[in-house]
């Protein structure tokens, strides 16, 4: 009977948070009302006795929600939506793919086979889950692993001491002289001669922030 | 009996955590005391924290201007939350713990992990230039340690084939993890004072910041987020106690005695490079955190792989 | 009820929380202040109580106070250290009513403040009411043809601070840029020092400084000269060396308290500051030179501090700042006395951050030697006396008017940990700059 109430009302926290994510103007509110639908996902799936796959689910999901919150702080102008400005775009688009989405959904929710018998209380899922990893599905989750690996080595290359216009430990370029201009490729040439030039005379200094 | 164990569960993971976050406070006066040549004064240490919260809570709340209040009332209680949570899944002695899940390492990680999380919001909601810079200055700390955390208490979890804490307790009666795994509790030890961002790795709530993410906090509020940094504290030396030092084994005193004793060394531990070791830079813990921290936490779960595999075979 | 009047005695019993508000003539006093054991002071005025005013309020000062003053959480007081002798016309203090007045030493006025704030939780004082008026800094609702109170969609200043524009970082990355004015009264900066930063995440894009607020108008009644510091007198008597040295190592050990509570190691800034006070003792003086040789270490403080470099053009006459970058100028080679004792300079290591605090403190434990070996010896008088910012005498500027120039220079591309930790490495003071007659404001 607990049960019962406990899904139900999990199953209700996760749409309403769905639903907010997209009434709220705050885009870091948005992010993390998705954060406690995914939240309440994972409660559900250890109610269904997943529980390793709940716990990691919120585990990873609160890594990337942060994530995503601070791109918004990086790249956005109104991550709080204090101003009121329209943050959507191509609104029907998004409407019509949105409506499209869920009737292909719900279908598979609906007219799929789910099996109904309580789970075995011997079985843990953590030991099932490992078997099948690294039995019938390792070729998929090892390429999926690899793959992720050489996207991690791709990011660490872009961002690393040699940025793309010098050394990262040269120093910051000169801002525009109007706040709002973008910059023009000019300043980018003398970033590089400049930085080329720091990283000469000042090898020691680079060296040492190399040791620190 | 059921009916009444969740009560009691509350209440014992309660006063573990406010046992716990008195002890932390204690030992930080006391040591900050030495420290600055005063000596060590260990009742006017125990004191200084009871005395600080009762003027703490005497302090009407201040607001800022547009804060996101949801976020600044939710903030400092999930943090506290989620050092109980921690705590629940931790064993006092054999069976006695208010939730020994067998996926109490996973719980604990998940409960770490939304750590960030409630960090971020705090540093959110004031509406206010040094707590967001703190908030994500914390975002980058964290990334950096959390993978480390997790490899080095699987390495823990190996011998015992378990991800419940009480079976990893129970699969060290021969030997502690700390001399089978060399490598695992110092780093658990760095890893955990960053996640509780304490000492030298206080970057989200540093000086340079004004005080960073509680820069604009007062009153109660500022007390429910110090205690809830102080019990993550608590909560990280109880975890390590029972992953690497063995929990509450030990020979002549009954467990929890064991289990309060080593977790009481692990916080003088974490405790006492705070008033020694300078704050590190950001930049620095970073490129540490992926350079040195994840290789080493890489090679001890590696060499527990293989000795876990060598001895099943 | 017995409850709440055990919760007013044991917050009694804790630290007065204060926020320091340094004032003309304040900034030696200040330091005294975070040794003192019956005080707590904090970085922010959220975590504060007590409103310290030390020195006298200038007019610059005034409208940061009030801030401050407002900013903290009721129930607040506000204390004035004056000094004992008569009113200060020039002082604007009195724009907090029911202030406290405190003459005396640190440890006196520590005394009164605690007393105030005990009257102040147990009722009997009533707390200081807000001097601000709560009103919005810039109407901008409804204004426009989306009220946003400016032209197009997102256009206008809401709350009167423009939103974030984009500019490239070194990367070439369109990242928001946040322009703030950080103030006067930020305890991770110099006192009085005004920036005006460009921040992108947490570097520093651009920074430059802002008007002075110690600086005196027209009308403001000039305040008494204050009795000359030994570096001054030993500009035009002989003094001796003993005594010079030893309160060049003070000046630097109460640098190092500071910058110790900049990197989270208040405990040891107390220890920093309390052996201070007592170098004429032998022992203090030996145990201050086993921790600065110990603090001084090369790994510790390359690993904590880095970037700042500044190349030594422009340098002159800057004392540790300029032989950190290698100049080996320093008025005392010219000196037979300090000859006699065979002085040298210290060799400098480099003119970043790390360098120039490891020159501080071993020009420290240089001092505290120079002190023990001198014995009865005097300095030969000849108008210019090395202090331990810079040159002093004859006409010379004041050292920190030029190190003021420096600031908005070697905090670019930092990020701000460093940024802070980089201006505090040069030593500034701000009051000092503005005795400058020549300086230019902006």
């Amino acid at each position: 009977m607990i049960t019962d109430v406990l899904s139900w009302g999990l199953a209700a926290l996760s749409l309403w948070s769905a639903w907010r994510v997209f009434r709220t103007d705050s885009m870091m509110r948005a992010a993390y009302l998705l954060l406690a639908s995914f939240a309440a996902v994972g409660a559900l799936l250890v109610l269904l006795s997943a529980e390793f796959l709940g716990l990691v689910l919120v585990l990873m999901m609160a890594g990337e929600m942060t994530i995503m919150v601070v791109f918004m702080v990086m790249f956005m102008m109104n991550p709080a939506g204090l101003n009121p400005m329209t943050m959507v775009h191509q609104h029907r688009a998004a409407v019509a793919a949105g409506i499209v989405s869920f009737a292909g959904l719900a279908l598979v929710g609906v007219a799929g086979d789910f099996p109904d018998r309580p789970a075995a209380d011997e079985v843990t899922t953590t030991s099932a889950l490992g078997f099948e990893l690294l039995g019938d599905s390792m070729l998929i989750f090892q390429s999926a692993g690899v793959t992720l690996l050489a996207t991690m080595i791709g990011a660490v290359a872009l961002t690393s001491r040699g940025g793309r216009f010098g050394d990262a430990h040269a120093g910051s370029d000169a801002p525009a002289l109007a706040p709002e201009a973008t910059a023009s490729p000019a300043p980018a040439t003398d970033a590089v001669e400049e930085g080329a030039h720091a990283a000469h005379e000042h090898d020691r200094h680079g060296a040492e922030g190399e040791a620190g | 009996m059921t009916v009444w164990a969740p009560a009691v569960a509350a209440v014992g993971v309660g006063a573990a955590l406010v046992t716990g976050t008195w002890a932390v406070a204690t030992l930080d006066t006391a040591v900050a005391g030495v420290v600055a040549g005063r000596g060590l004064h260990l009742r006017r240490a125990a004191l200084a924290p009871l005395r600080r919260a009762a003027l703490l809570a005497g302090r009407h709340p201040v607001t800022t201007e547009r804060p996101d209040a949801p976020a600044w009332v939710v903030a400092g209680p999930l943090l506290l939350a989620l050092a109980g949570a921690a705590l629940s899944a931790l064993p006092l002695a054999e069976g006695l713990a208010v939730a020994d899940v067998p996926d109490g390492l996973v719980l604990y990680g998940a409960a770490m992990a939304l750590v960030m999380v409630a960090v971020f919001l705090h540093g959110w909601a004031p509406n206010s230039v040094f707590p967001l810079i703190g908030a994500y200055r914390f975002v980058a700390q964290a990334l950096s340690y959390q993978i480390a955390l997790f490899l080095v208490l699987l390495g823990a979890a190996l011998p015992a084939g378990s991800l419940g804490l009480g079976a990893i307790v129970e699969a060290q009666s021969e030997l502690w993890n700390v001399i089978r795994q060399p490598l695992g509790l110092p780093l658990f030890l760095v890893a955990g004072t960053a996640l509780s961002f304490w000492g030298p790795l206080a970057l989200p709530d540093g000086e340079d910041l004004a005080g960073g993410t509680a820069a604009e906090s007062s009153g109660r509020e500022l007390l429910v987020w110090r205690t809830a940094r102080a019990a993550v504290l608590v909560a990280t030396a109880a975890v390590a106690a029972a992953c690497f030092l063995g929990g509450w084994l030990g020979p002549v005193l009954p467990g929890p005695v064991w289990m309060v004793a080593k977790t009481l060394a692990l916080l003088v531990i974490l405790v006492v490079p705070a008033h020694v070791v300078p704050r590190v830079r950001i930049e620095r813990f970073v490129s540490f955190g992926w350079t040195i921290l994840l290789p080493l936490s890489l090679v001890d779960v590696f060499a527990a792989g293989v000795v876990a595999l060598r001895t099943s075979t | 009820m017995g409850l709440n009047s055990l919760r007013i005695r044991l917050a009694g019993a804790a630290p007065a929380p204060v926020f320091v508000v340094c004032g003309l003539g304040g900034r030696e006093r200040v330091v005294d202040l975070y040794a003192e054991p019956g005080l707590q002071v904090y970085s922010t005025p959220r975590h504060a109580g007590v409103l310290l005013v030390v020195g006298r309020l200038t007019r610059g000062l005034v409208a940061p106070a009030l801030q401050a003053h407002d900013q903290m959480a009721s129930p607040r007081l506000v204390v004035r250290w004056t000094a004992a002798d008569g009113d200060d016309p020039g002082d604007h203090g009195d724009v907090f009513p029911n202030a406290v007045v405190a003459h005396g030493s640190a440890a006196e006025v520590a005394a009164a403040v605690a007393a105030a704030h005990r009257e102040l939780l147990a009722g009997d004082r009533p707390p200081s009411a807000a001097l601000l008026a709560d009103i919005e800094p810039a109407p901008w609702q409804g204004v426009g043809p989306y009220g946003t109170g400016g032209t197009g969609m997102t256009g206008g200043v809401p709350f009167g601070r423009p939103m974030a524009a984009r500019a490239a970082d070194r990367d070439d990355l369109e990242l928001d840029q946040l322009k703030l004015r950080l103030g006067p009264l930020l305890p991770s900066l110099p006192s009085g020092l005004v920036l005006d930063v460009a921040l992108q995440g947490d570097v520093v894009q651009s920074a430059a400084v802002g008007d002075n607020p110690y600086r005196l108008y027209a009308g403001d009644p000039v305040p008494a000269a204050p009795a000359p510091g030994l570096f001054e007198r030993a500009c035009h008597q002989p003094v001796r060396i003993a005594e010079l040295e030893r309160a060049r190592a003070r000046h630097h050990l109460r640098w190092a308290a500071g910058l110790a509570r900049l990197v989270g190691l208040e405990a040891l800034g107390v220890r920093l500051t309390t052996l201070s006070a007592r170098l004429a003792a032998s022992e203090e003086s030996a145990q201050a030179e086993r921790l600065l040789t110990r603090i001084g270490r090369s790994r510790w403080v390359a690993g904590t501090f880095a970037g700042g470099d500044l190349d030594d053009a422009g340098l002159a006459g800057l004392g540790p700042v300029a032989r950190a970058a290698g100049s080996e100028e320093d008025a005392r080679t010219h000196d037979p006395a300090y000859r006699a004792l065979g002085f040298e300079p210290v060799l400098g290591e480099g003119g970043d951050t790390p360098g120039r605090v490891r020159q501080r403190l071993a020009e420290a434990v240089q001092a505290l030697r120079l002190a023990t070996a001198a014995g009865d010896a005097t300095t030969t008088v000849s108008g210019v006396v090395e202090g331990p910012r810079g040159r002093l005498g004859r006409g010379a500027p004041p050292p920190s008017a030029a190190l003021v120039d420096l600031v908005a220079g070697v905090v670019e591309g930092l990020e701000w940990g460093d940024a802070v930790a980089a201006i505090a490495s040069l030593d500034l003071d701000v009051e000092e700059a503005a005795r400058h007659p020549q300086m230019a404001m902006p």
